[in-house]
């Protein structure tokens, strides 16, 4: 395997990042090109195995993947090249957009298109919360748990950090409990 | 102004470790961040997601990204971009230096089994927030009523989209005609 350079695994992350609309899944066929087939920075096994194992830990996926997979070809300036390159696009074009909105959001049409928008947005978390109810809320245990936290949170504004630890707890306590009813 | 920026790194540095699972898992952080500092108005921060739904690249980059921006310009944008994907980065090399083979870590996974229907809810409490906060409006006696031209707009855009597999492209552009076309009509 030629060794990459540092140029190059921005460049490629950067190519990635431009590509990467609508959110989450589409990384994988992009990774599955770029790094695999073309390049062999990891294996597809590799690949594979680490999408797996980046659901379990925090942050974003495309990033977590940009970041193992510079790693593991250029160590840790490899892994910084990476994310960088993975972050760049994202960052360019948003405060572009940004600065170009601020500027004609006043506009009575700009207006009533965002007031549009936002029924728009509403549905897109709508049918998030569906996918993401279909994954995970599936025994007593899970829909115990998702009513008492969205009746909570109804009611009082609490924080999501809390929330989050808090599950966490319970959840390893529950896990806990039932490997030792099946043991 | 110095403050500023250490809330900025310090939120967005909490999203990055604890919004688990894609980018929409940062918008209960994000609403909850708009209560708490008033950075930018509610409508400001759903404007913001929309855009960053519609962009190039991953959607919680992009919202870190948008929402420093909007609240202190461009170091504000560094700092929140930056703190998003810190504490995973470290935690991402740490991994790939202990496992030369990934396996499913049992324990670790379990706990993230859990975790899922937090976020779930979560994200739930927003959408319920939001969907009220879209099709009411508040008169001058502050009286909720009904946004019937909301209420419309969503039952117009639900029903198609429902029924197709997630397009966030499409939706926020029939969103974008359908208010320019109710707004200017009635």
């Amino acid at each position: 395997m030629k060794k990459a350079s540092l140029f190059e695994i921005f460049k490629i992350f950067f190519i990635i990042g431009l590509q990467l609309l609508g959110g989450g899944y589409v990384i994988v066929p992009l990774l599955k090109k770029y790094i695999v087939e073309e390049r062999n920075w990891l294996t597809e096994e590799e690949l594979v195995d680490f999408y797996a194992m980046s659901q379990c830990i925090p942050g974003i996926i495309a990033g977590n993947i940009a970041t193992c997979a510079g790693y593991r070809t250029r160590g840790f300036l490899g892994a910084l090249m990476a994310i960088a390159g993975i972050v760049a696009p994202s960052f360019i074009i948003i405060i572009a957009l940004a600065n170009i909105l601020s500027g004609i959001i006043e506009y009575p049409v700009v207006q009533n298109a965002f007031w549009g928008i936002r029924v728009s947005v509403v549905i897109l978390i709508l049918l998030t919360i569906k996918d993401l109810w279909a994954k995970s809320v599936n025994s007593k245990f899970t829909y115990t748990l998702f009513s008492i936290i969205l009746i909570c949170l109804l009611i009082l504004p609490i924080s999501p950090t809390l929330i989050i630890i808090l599950s966490a707890f319970i959840a390893l306590i529950y896990g806990k409990i039932k490997e030792q009813k099946n043991a | 102004m110095l403050k500023l920026y250490f809330l900025l790194f310090y939120e967005f540095t909490k999203i990055g470790i604890f919004a688990l699972g894609g980018g929409y898992a940062a918008l209960p952080f994000l609403y909850y961040m708009q209560a708490k500092y008033n950075w930018f108005t509610v409508d400001e921060l759903t404007n913001m997601i929309a855009v960053s739904n519609i962009t190039p690249g991953p959607i919680g980059i992009n919202m870190a990204t948008y929402t420093g921006f909007t609240t202190a310009k461009f170091l504000g944008a560094i700092i929140s971009t930056v703190a998003i994907v810190l504490v995973p980065f470290f935690m991402t090399i740490i991994i790939t230096r202990l496992f030369t083979k990934f396996q499913d870590e049992k324990c670790v996974c379990s706990v993230f089994e859990g975790l899922r229907p937090a976020a779930c809810a979560l994200l739930a409490s927003i959408g319920i927030k939001l969907l009220i906060d879209t099709i009411t409006s508040r008169n001058e006696l502050s009286a909720i009523t009904i946004d019937y031209h909301a209420l419309i707009l969503f039952i117009i855009l639900l029903i198609p989209f429902s029924f197709f597999k997630k397009n966030p492209l499409l939706t926020i552009m029939a969103g974008a005609v359908g208010g320019i076309i109710i707004r200017s009509l009635f």
